[in-house]
């Protein structure tokens, strides 16, 4: 009886201490891309309504630039755009223009792209998760770049943000 | 009886509320460009005085060119998702031709007919405020094909470019020009979308840009250069009222002689003292008021071209 209690107690232990250590790895992940350090461009063309994109992030850790691509792609095509270039790119304005609109609605964005948020309804990975070798540079000695192809559901997310109010439709007013 | 009254009132009030505070929604056309319609020779030539002159003939694109029809199609589905459908060039000419068909045709039962004026005739075309001007090449070098895609969002008073997407899409070996335009589309519709939601923002903020005339008939014994009642020149006091009643004071006198005004640039407010939407009629309609009341007392006529451009006519109704 009290060999089971005790087993019973480590294994509680053991789980507590996973379940922690998990929990801070992934808040390890969102402080490293916290400060939205990354560069997105265009990767070609994307279906109707949607882009298509290479995403690098910044990270002391690869992997949590790899978990960080889908936010920050979100948050790129939210607020940064990017330039056109080959394969067919055009240059994409944000759908937001307004600078301090990220402020404005901080609420509605910190539970947008928190942990397992809204944001992943809108972004799915282009390449099954696989990163190109090319992609995966080592900027300097403690900090990676890596590059992520992924696909941003645009017209979806201006709808989104549409009807919360961010995002001034084309129809709005008429 | 008096819950009925009151249910009423405020069922009407909300109506009011709702009706009111939407300006007046422009139209929209895709056009294919003359350049487009020349160079596929979709064009009707006719001797002007000695000169050939060439006009597009869209109904036989429309007729013959399924890949006009693909672009046409993908760009007003694209506007229709962003809530902006759009006018169908190729219906709109159908339309008119029936219904001209049907006036031709209708008789009263005391057997007249419908009253057509050379300009109400005139005024029979597929029109739009604003048009959508779309032209394609398609650039072959060696076996790689690409597509030069150009769309242009002409305001059709004042004649301005209001948006604009151009640019050539990636070349390719193998796919088809259908394929090949429906990428130029997918990727070009963004950017004019977006600058189309500028000039949207940009007329809710500083009023929307028309283009007034003022003219005189001829059997008409007054001019521009004359005072009424001891004021200022007609001229001036007309230019005067424009400036008072323009968003922020914003026009300009690009002509003035005494027998007519051009004002382009006017800047119109979106909506009336009652909150009710005007166009550049409604706007007008202030100004000819003022004219035909005294001390002018100058009897015209309000002619107007969509929601951008109107024209008072001296002298006579």
């Amino acid at each position: 009886m009290r060999k089971s209690a005790i087993l019973v107690f480590l294994f509680s232990i053991c789980f507590a201490t996973v379940k922690v250590q998990a929990q801070w790895k992934k808040n390890k992940a969102l402080a490293d891309t916290k400060i939205w350090r990354y560069d997105i461009e265009c990767a070609g063309l994307g279906k109707q309504g949607s882009k298509l994109v290479k995403v690098w992030s910044y990270s002391k850790n690869p992997k949590h630039a790899i978990a960080s691509a889908m936010r920050n792609a979100v948050h790129g095509i939210i607020f940064k755009g990017y330039a056109g270039g080959g394969q067919g790119c055009t240059a994409f304005k944000p759908l937001v223009r307004d600078p301090a609109a990220e402020s404005q609605h901080q609420a509605f964005f910190d539970a947008f792209f928190a942990e397992g948020g809204e944001y992943l309804k809108y972004v799915s990975s282009a390449t099954d998760g696989q990163i190109a070798a090319e992609d995966r540079l080592k900027v300097s000695k403690r900090e990676y770049k890596i590059g992520a192809i992924v696909t941003v559901m645009t017209d979806l997310l201006r709808k989104r943000l549409e009807k919360e109010g961010i995002v001034r439709a084309l129809n709005a007013g008429f | 009886m008096y819950k009925i009254k009151f249910i009423f009132t405020c069922l009407t009030l909300f109506i009011a509320c709702v009706v009111s505070g939407q300006a007046k929604k422009p139209t929209l056309m895709v056009v294919p460009s003359d350049a487009w319609c020349i160079q596929h020779g979709y064009v009707q030539s006719f001797d002007d005085q000695g000169t050939e002159v060439e006009v597009p003939d869209y109904k036989r694109a429309f007729q013959n060119n399924p890949e006009v029809l693909q672009v046409i199609s993908q760009i007003n589905g694209m506007m229709a998702e962003r809530g902006f459908p759009l006018k169908n060039m190729e219906s709109a000419i159908k339309t008119l031709q029936s219904n001209s068909a049907e006036d031709m045709l209708r008789q009263s039962k005391s057997g007249g007919g419908i009253i057509e004026s050379p300009i109400d005739a005139l005024k029979k075309a597929a029109k739009a405020d604003i048009i959508i001007q779309l032209t394609w090449t398609i650039n072959n070098v060696g076996p790689k094909k690409s597509v030069n895609f150009n769309l242009q969002g002409l305001d059709a008073y004042t004649d301005k470019q209001i948006a604009t997407a151009t640019g050539t899409g990636a070349p390719s070996f193998s796919a088809a020009v259908p394929v090949l335009l429906s990428e130029a589309v997918i990727s070009h519709m963004d950017n004019f979308t977006s600058s189309l939601q500028d000039y949207f923002d940009d007329m809710f903020e500083n009023g929307r840009e028309i283009i007034v005339r003022i003219q005189t008939w001829d059997n008409w014994e007054g001019d521009l250069e004359q005072n009424y009642g001891g004021g200022d020149e007609l001229g001036y006091v007309i230019e005067s009222w424009i400036r008072d009643h323009s968003v922020k004071g914003r026009f300009n006198t690009t002509d003035f002689t005494e027998n007519m005004m051009l004002f382009e640039q006017v800047r119109i407010p979106l909506f009336d003292a009652s909150n009710h939407a005007i166009d550049a009629r409604r706007y007008l309609r202030d100004l000819s008021r003022y004219l035909s009341a005294a001390p002018f007392n100058i009897p015209n006529k309000l002619v107007m071209k969509g929601l951008g451009r109107a024209t008072i006519i001296l002298g006579s109704k």
